[in-house]
């Protein structure tokens, strides 16, 4: 017999396979869920319209952050943000990994879950960092591959975010904007749209943000990062432990401009500040947007 | 290999052994040199991956002090390259390291990192339901020499040769720690999560017996004949009902049963 006679054809296109790849429903201004904020929010109920959670955190056996997160989650959406995807790693899918995410969403029940275009290590070895990668043709078949097969674990299109950079290859054949453009065209999945990122890229590698900005197609980005960075006078660290700076706040209100009402988070990962500071930050994300757009209509 | 493979190796190599071959392959930017972006990654897995160990370990941190640790959390990540996805997981060597090469002769470090490293075990161990005093009121008098126990999943026996459970209680309270001493019997230490926070306390040397066979499912019974050998033999039978009481109470066993 011929086995490989027997094989299906190669994948389907998104558009015929059995997932769920409806865009992400709009969710409001949220905050990057952090541990030294449990008791003030669950205390408190402060007026926040969603939080996003870093998936790694929860991906344990029990105890107190998994109890906590089933609480939060029964008061505000979730959207899960993973570290350790390494999409564009071309080493295998770490399918353990893959395995615990989608436990955690079956348990989380999150809005969507998102990850970075980025490779975290090969060999076996895992660097935990978002590492760059040459925007290359062959990068681009096969990061879009591996998404398909993400997708096809998980059952659900996934949401990919542009991460800072430092330097660029000199191989690539395209810019990033074109790269994600054309992996979220081919694979279906949706793109997170980090403003501080996109600034911080800007910068390093000397380009107009605004270039980037215009370069992604606006029916793909379902959600904003804003955060805040390291500046080292040559170039940009994102350390994500500072306030949001005036440059990306208004890269921020030209981001509404072209892409419209899309989820928007304040994300500070280190030197975190009190709730009431930060919810100062995701009070200027709302009142720019409301600046900026009409007034959500609300029938009856 | 792939060209995209290829220059995936030689990134990784360029940071975690420095060979910068990858180099050829990296522009410069309008405003720095390529050695000095590379450089924010070579730098950046060093602090993360010792950053990553201070979280865990910051009683060790206090003990030793910035600069010990700083040359040991980098000694350890040379040895050890993570192969985890997940950061929570990267300290889980360190105690053993800590035993080798020049930290060896202070067997205090590593028996500091091992209590740490299972109250951060007990903290997100498995969940699970925990035996009240009052399901013990269900087994008849007459069933309590086939009672087995099953241990709680966030529960954790150690034997450490220091006195590091008064070391650690200083270090929590910020005070100045005493002198590290070698033990001549081990410290006995059980460590568990009691709701949501993580516990340990010091066992005798026969309560540490019954509850390491307890855990592997020696009936209550032949544990009471067990204690015989240790103390008084007709007192053995109270004095396991008591550690028993005490297991219980403090959120130790998670099932109880009295089948074969």
């Amino acid at each position: 017999m011929n086995i490989a006679s027997k094989l299906p054809q190669p994948p389907a296109s998104v558009d015929d396979r059995e997932m769920i790849s409806a865009k992400p429903p709009y969710l409001g201004f949220g905050l990057g869920l952090r541990a030294q904020h449990y008791d003030e929010i669950l205390g408190g109920n402060p007026p926040i319209d969603w939080f996003e959670v870093i998936s790694e955190n929860y991906m344990l056996p029990g105890g107190q952050p998994l109890r906590v997160l089933d609480r939060i989650r029964e008061r505000y959406p979730v959207v899960m943000h993973g570290v350790s995807l390494s999409i564009a790693s071309t080493a295998p899918p770490n399918f353990e990994y893959l395995a615990g995410l989608k436990d955690l969403a079956r348990r989380v029940e999150p809005k969507w879950i998102s990850d970075h275009l980025c490779w975290t290590g090969v060999h076996g070895k895992n660097l935990h960092d978002l590492l760059p990668i040459p925007y290359t043709n062959e990068a681009l078949d096969h990061v879009v591959s591996r998404v398909q097969l993400v997708q096809d674990y998980l059952g659900r299109a996934i949401v990919l975010e542009n991460v800072s950079t430092y330097l660029q290859f000199n191989n690539s054949e395209m810019t990033e904007w074109e790269f994600l453009s054309e992996l979220s065209r081919r694979s279906g999945c949706w793109l997170l749209f980090d403003v501080n990122n996109v600034y911080v890229s800007a910068f390093n590698h000397g380009y107009d943000p605004r270039t980037f900005l215009e370069g992604i197609p606006a029916d793909r980005v379902v959600q904003f990062h804003l955060a805040g960075h390291s500046h080292m006078g040559t170039h940009i660290i994102d350390t994500h432990d500072h306030p949001v700076c005036n440059e990306v706040w208004d890269l921020y209100a030209a981001a509404i401009r072209r892409f419209g009402r899309v989820s928007t988070m304040i994300e500070r990962d280190d030197n975190i500040p009190s709730l009431d500071e930060l919810m100062l930050e995701v009070n200027q994300t709302r009142e720019i947007a409301a600046q900026i757009l009409p007034p959500i209509r609300r029938e009856g | 290999m792939s060209d995209f493979a290829r220059q995936q190796s030689d990134f990784q190599r360029g940071i975690l052994s420095g060979d910068d071959k990858v180099l050829a392959e990296i522009l410069d930017s309008p405003k720095e040199k390529r050695e000095v972006l590379f450089g924010v990654y070579k730098y950046a897995y060093g602090s993360r991956l010792v950053e990553a160990l201070r979280n865990d370990h910051k009683l060790l941190h206090s003990y030793v002090g910035d600069e010990m640790f700083d040359e040991i959390g980098q000694a350890y990540v040379a040895a050890n390259p993570s192969q985890n996805p997940n950061l929570r997981w990267f300290s889980q060597g360190l105690p053993d390291f800590l035993k080798t090469a020049s930290y060896g002769e202070y067997p205090i470090l590593s028996d500091l990192a091992a209590l740490e490293k299972a109250l951060n075990d007990a903290f997100d161990a498995k969940d699970a339901p925990v035996v009240e005093l009052a399901d013990m009121a269900g087994f008849a008098p007459e069933a309590w020499n086939d009672l087995r126990f099953e241990a709680h999943p966030s529960s954790c026996r150690l034997d450490l040769s220091t006195n590091v459970a008064a070391v650690w209680l200083s270090l929590k309270e910020d005070e100045m720690p005493p002198d590290a001493v070698s033990l001549e019997q081990p410290a006995r230490l059980l460590i568990w999560r009691q709701d949501v926070t993580p516990m340990f306390r010091e066992l005798s040397a026969e309560e540490a017996m019954m509850w390491d066979e307890a855990s592997g499912g020696i009936p209550f019974g032949v544990l009471c004949s067990m204690l015989a050998t240790y103390d008084d033999p007709d007192g053995a039978a109270a004095r396991g009902a008591g550690y028993l009481h005490g297991w219980i109470t403090a959120g130790l066993l998670t099932g109880v049963s009295a089948e074969f």
